[in-house]
């Protein structure tokens, strides 16, 4: 019975907390993406520019490692018997990469455009079975190039 | 190509279905699967009984085993019980089972038929008995319920998880050490048409062996009816349902014209321990 009150609690916070957290990322996420989006970040290796009319080039990357709250954890595992689209997850991830991307383009400062942006997830907080602490980081990176006006 | 910076309308990546609507489903479904499996498990208690080989029976039994081997065995009143069991079972109710007698400290009035040919008499039981044919009408009684294997059904669902896991796992698994750990003797719980099946098949018995059947309700009658009968209330007189019993069982009686006799004491063995004040 405790048991039972435990794992309500737990859910019943895990899905407050997260919601609320989830929303405000998402509100902020939005608002920077705004702000930057004059700062292209392409996944093309070049771009159509003279070479001497760049002034630098520099590797950035963002890196962003969000928590799975208990709710989506519970969600996820009963996913995890009857299979499909684990949706609990999707929202992390994209949350994840988003930032990784706004934080790389913040590391680029004024820079003209980063080309070459590859992004990479990794599963961390995996080593003890037990107690999984489930993480995900996801990691963008680039090369930024300033172009003389 | 000119680049023009904007931000797409709708985000693809994520399922814009609400999560609690996801988790009633999946929840809910899994609910339904176990559910499901259980009353399936219910059902199959009934289909499964007389399918189930005395081999097989004898496996699942290793799971109670253990906790009987542990308990103080009375040598000497374990010896004349299984002596008597014996008897009764030799001329009278030839089962197809090696029945073995356990006796248990415990204040309960009862007895116990549990898997395997495995007979639980709780000392109890016994200081309340007056003659051989009282003792002898309970035992047989014993016997009626293995002679319709009303032990395993009393097992219930537990006996369904219990065959599956020994024929998948083979005797000695967990699933089956929990169970056996978890489940109580005295609560194996039979049906009134089982007790009444078992009831009836005690008395031919006794007529068999003693050719009369005094003695056979008197264990019923004889029990004090003040103090809670509680869940060891399976012989007391003063319950509605054992007052039916022996209406039953006196009407059989007369029916079928079973003289009376004369009881024979209790055999010497059982004498000593019965009186322990």
């Amino acid at each position: 019975m405790i048991d039972l009150i435990v794992f309500l609690s737990l859910l019943a916070l895990g899905y407050g907390a997260g919601t609320w957290a989830e929303k405000r990322h998402y509100r902020s996420i939005a608002e920077r993406e705004g702000a930057m989006i004059d700062m292209p970040a392409v996944t093309l290796k070049s771009v159509d520019i003279p070479e001497h009319k760049i002034r630098s080039a520099q590797l950035v990357y963002g890196s962003a490692v969000i928590s799975v709250d208990y709710f989506k954890r519970i969600l996820a595992s009963l996913r995890n018997i009857f299979g499909g689209n684990v949706k609990s997850y999707e929202s992390l991830l994209d949350r994840a990469r988003r930032e990784a991307l706004l934080r790389m383009k913040e590391m680029a400062g004024d820079a003209t455009v980063i080309v070459n942006v590859r992004i990479e997830t990794a599963a961390i907080g995996k080593q003890s079975r037990r107690k999984n602490i489930a993480c995900l980081e996801a990691m963008a990176y680039g090369t930024a190039l300033t172009v003389e006006k | 190509m000119k680049f023009t910076p904007r931000q797409p309308g709708i985000n693809v990546n994520v399922t814009p279905t609400h999560p609690l609507k996801e988790l009633a489903i999946l929840a809910g479904g899994l609910l339904t699967i176990v559910v499901g499996v259980y009353l399936a498990l219910g059902l199959a208690v009934d289909l499964m009984v007389p399918r189930l080989s005395m081999e097989l029976e004898k496996k699942l039994a290793g799971a109670f085993i253990g906790r009987l081997v542990e308990t103080d065995p009375v040598a000497d009143t374990t010896r004349s019980l299984q002596a008597l069991v014996d008897r009764l079972q030799d001329r009278c109710a030839p089962l197809p089972y090696t029945i073995t007698v356990h006796v248990k400290e415990s204040d309960a009035v009862n007895a116990a038929a549990l898997p395997g040919g495995h007979m639980v008499v709780f000392t109890g039981l016994l200081a309340e008995m007056a003659s051989e044919n009282e003792l002898a009408f309970v035992l047989a009684h014993e016997l009626g319920h293995y002679a319709h294997r009303d032990h395993l059904r009393g097992l219930g669902r537990a006996l369904v998880l219990m065959t599956a896991s020994t024929v998948l796992l083979g005797a000695d698994n967990s699933i089956n050490s929990m169970i056996g750990q978890g489940m109580v003797l005295t609560e194996l719980s039979f049906s009134r048409k089982q007790e009444t099946q078992a009831d009836e098949f005690a008395l031919e018995t006794l007529f068999c062996h003693y050719g009369h059947v005094t003695d056979a309700t008197s264990f019923f009658s004889k029990i004090p009816k003040d103090g809670d009968p509680g869940r060891f209330g399976h012989y007391f007189a003063s319950h509605p349902e054992n007052r039916r019993r022996i209406g039953h069982l006196e009407d059989l009686a007369r029916e079928r014209g079973y003289p009376p006799g004369k009881p024979l004491p209790l055999p010497a063995d059982l004498v000593s321990k019965s009186k322990p004040s």
